[in-house]
């Protein structure tokens, strides 16, 4: 088996640089192919034949932003979690389970404990975390 | 970054040609290999892509008792070209107010988001165009550049039914993707690696050494990742980014023509990715059943034969969940993956590593009928 | 060979990202300009072995922080706030007050200064060792480090984070007015 070198890397990038490369020769075609008329009517956002009216984004609501908080949380979480994760079945196989498993259930509880507290406070709501979390003020 | 299609390669004597040519410049011919592969890999994913939405036309069709498109060419195989062709003469309209460098730019994001997985991906264990060491856990990392391309996306139309489209598509995707990675984390634990080299290898031989069988935490945590990436990819009964009967048409209301159609290409491949995902994951990636010798080349096509046959199995039943059942409403959505899927992979994960410790890995197969 | 490809593109996508966040005008271009400045980052940890790294750096920064970001900007309408440009050339916005020139020329010797020690000793020292183009993988050996010589780190990093998840989800709460 030959060494592993940094070789194996240029996939991604070839896979990456396809992708632009797609996008700009569909880009061009239809630069080629395409009709060109452009009026004022089909500039105008498609609202089911109405017309727009106010600025495109109304209300903005805070739970898109909480989502993305919890989620973060998780993601770090579960990043930290994929070296041990990864070296587990070998540290059972030298005997350590059990000490493995421990730092592992412990690391696991406490971010159990933050989802229930979100849960129980009414952050995971979509529709009814204002009144649950007026309620419990 | 173990076994890469170059090293395969290497072991033939043909390959030494190629070798002597290149004296001294051996990543030339590296990238020269892989780029062949890579354009051959792409082909073979857009025909896949183009080849799904007929195959969704058809199988829809099949299912609502009506005939799907049989005109153009045999039984209407070749319907997905004249879609090609019929996007690419499309007027590419903008909207005036439109943020033109994001309105670009979201397209190009999913695209690449989506291409860069293909580079991992098991297809055998000699076809694998790379096999990182954090193969899996790069897959799933690359894959969020689709969200932030659903989110520009919506963004930059200027338009109140792409923004709210965009804006819940990036949300249901990021939400989903902790019971994914958590479901991914439990397959992790159980094969001791995060490559698709070694989960693949870990799941050699009968049937019932592959991970979905190995304990039932590991069952229930198919269903977890699958459940989770179909939400993912935007597919029903989580397509409310793009409801068709809601939002018009959600984040892509405003794009025409072929950019219209990249976002349509990348959804379709990014199902097939997420489906051999779960093949290479939880049903046994591209292993024979029954240690068969083979010779070296028949071995790796008959390999990937039966990784592309599970793979399509998969998306069959992916479509057929799609014209099943209905559409799920935001409120119902969110609240499934954090109040439902994320607790019971939590719980799954636990229940693996209890189960790793407690029986020293050995699945249940092993148990009840011996093993070694 | 490809190694220096690698981080020749890596750095250009980085400092090219990195100057384009200060120079546009439009905030939500600005948020897409660090996204390719995390990618950029994330070739560079690739490129010096650190693969577990630049996997989890996209992971987080780019599926995580840039939506986040754009989620943030959209929360508090920043969407519609347009730089008023000072006179340095209309390109540095927010300028022209005595302190942030002063500011900016201590941060301006402070960088000159540590490049004046870096390129000293990197130009002191001639041994010049081939570069190997070996790869080991980190993520055993990070596992292996993070259960026996720091797994108090680890542990404290989970209640870390469960701070944080409180704290935020209480300021993010909407106040009963």
């Amino acid at each position: 088996m030959t060494p592993a070198t940094f070789d194996g890397l240029m996939p991604i990038v070839i896979f990456m640089g396809l992708a632009v490369a797609l996008f700009l020769g569909g880009h061009f075609l239809s630069v080629l192919l395409a009709p060109k008329k452009p009026s004022l009517l089909k500039s105008t956002p498609y609202e089911c034949g109405e017309q727009p009216v106010g600025s495109a984004w109304s209300m903005f609501n805070v739970r898109f932003y909480v989502v993305g908080l919890i989620f973060i949380i998780f993601d770090v979480e579960s990043v930290l979690m994929f070296p041990v994760a990864a070296i587990f079945r070998e540290v059972n196989d030298m005997g350590e389970g059990p000490y493995i498993l421990l730092i592992f259930i412990s690391f696991i509880s406490v971010l159990v404990e933050g989802i229930a507290y979100c849960w129980r406070k009414g952050d995971l709501d979509w529709v009814k975390s204002y009144q649950i979390s007026l309620k419990n003020k | 970054m173990n076994q890469t299609i170059v090293s395969y390669l290497a072991q033939y004597e043909f390959f030494d040609f190629f070798l002597n040519l290149f004296k001294g410049h051996e990543s030339l011919l590296s990238f020269l290999v892989y780029l062949v592969f890579a354009l051959i890999i792409v082909g073979m994913c857009a025909t896949i892509g183009g080849l799904g939405t007929y195959a969704e036309r058809k199988i829809s069709a099949d299912i609502q008792m009506r005939i799907g498109p049989n005109r153009v060419g045999p039984y209407g195989i070749l319907q997905f070209l004249a879609d090609g062709v019929k996007m690419i003469t499309k007027e590419d309209v903008m909207p005036n107010s439109a943020d033109k460098f994001l309105f670009y730019l979201a397209p190009v994001l999913c695209l690449t988001g989506v291409f860069a997985t293909l580079a991992v991906l098991p297809f055998s264990t000699g076809f694998e165009m790379s096999d990182l060491n954090v193969g899996v856990f790069y897959l799933i990392a690359i894959s969020s550049l689709v969200g932030l391309g659903v989110f520009l996306g919506g963004y930059a139309s200027n338009s109140k039914w792409s923004m709210l489209g965009g804006m819940r598509g990036a949300s249901q995707i990021i939400s989903y993707e902790i019971p994914v990675t958590i479901s991914i984390l439990a397959i992790t634990m159980l094969a001791g690696g995060m490559s698709f080299g070694t989960i693949v290898g870990m799941q050699k031989g009968l049937p019932t050494n592959w991970f979905i069988f190995h304990n039932p935490f590991a069952f229930v945590a198919f269903f977890v990742f699958f459940t989770g990436a179909l939400a993912e990819t935007n597919r029903a009964p989580f397509d409310l980014p793009e409801a068709e009967s809601e939002l018009v048409s959600g984040y892509h209301t405003e794009y025409t023509g072929m950019r219209f159609g990249f976002f349509a290409l990348a959804e379709y491949i990014e199902v097939f990715v997420v489906c051999g995902v779960a093949v290479a994951l939880f049903l046994g990636g591209s292993n024979l059943p029954f240690n068969i010798k083979f010779d070296n080349i028949p071995l790796q096509l008959f390999e990937f034969a039966i990784f592309m046959t599970k793979t399509l199995v998969l998306y069959y039943v992916v479509i057929w969940i799609r014209w099943t059942f209905p559409r799920l409403r935001v409120d119902q959505l969110m609240s499934i993956c954090w109040k439902y899927l994320t607790p019971i992979a939590i719980f799954n994960l636990v229940g693996c590593a209890t189960w790793l410790v407690v029986f020293n890995g050995k699945s249940i197969a092993d148990l009840v009928f011996g093993g070694h | 060979m490809f190694v220096q490809i690698l981080f020749g593109l890596s750095a250009l996508l980085t400092i090219a990202s990195a100057l384009a966040v200060l120079i546009t005008r439009n905030i939500m271009h600005s948020c897409v300009f660090l996204l390719g400045t995390l990618i950029g980052v994330a070739g560079l940890y690739a490129t010096l072995g650190a693969d577990f790294v630049a996997a989890s750096q996209i992971m987080i920064y780019v599926g995580g922080i840039v939506i986040l970001m754009l989620f943030a900007v959209m929360l508090t309408g920043g969407k519609d706030f347009v730089s008023r440009a000072q006179n340095l050339l209309g390109l540095a916005p927010a300028m022209g007050n005595k302190w942030s020139y002063a500011l900016g020329l201590l941060v301006g010797l402070v960088f000159l200064l540590t490049n004046f020690k870096l390129l000293n000793s990197i130009l002191n020292n001639v041994t010049t060792k081939a570069h190997t183009n070996e790869f080991s993988s980190t993520v055993n050996s990070l596992g292996h480090l993070l259960i026996k010589e720091h797994v108090l780190a680890f542990e404290i990093s989970s209640v870390l984070l469960l701070g944080a998840l409180v704290g935020a989800a209480i300021i993010a709460r909407p106040r009963k007015n």
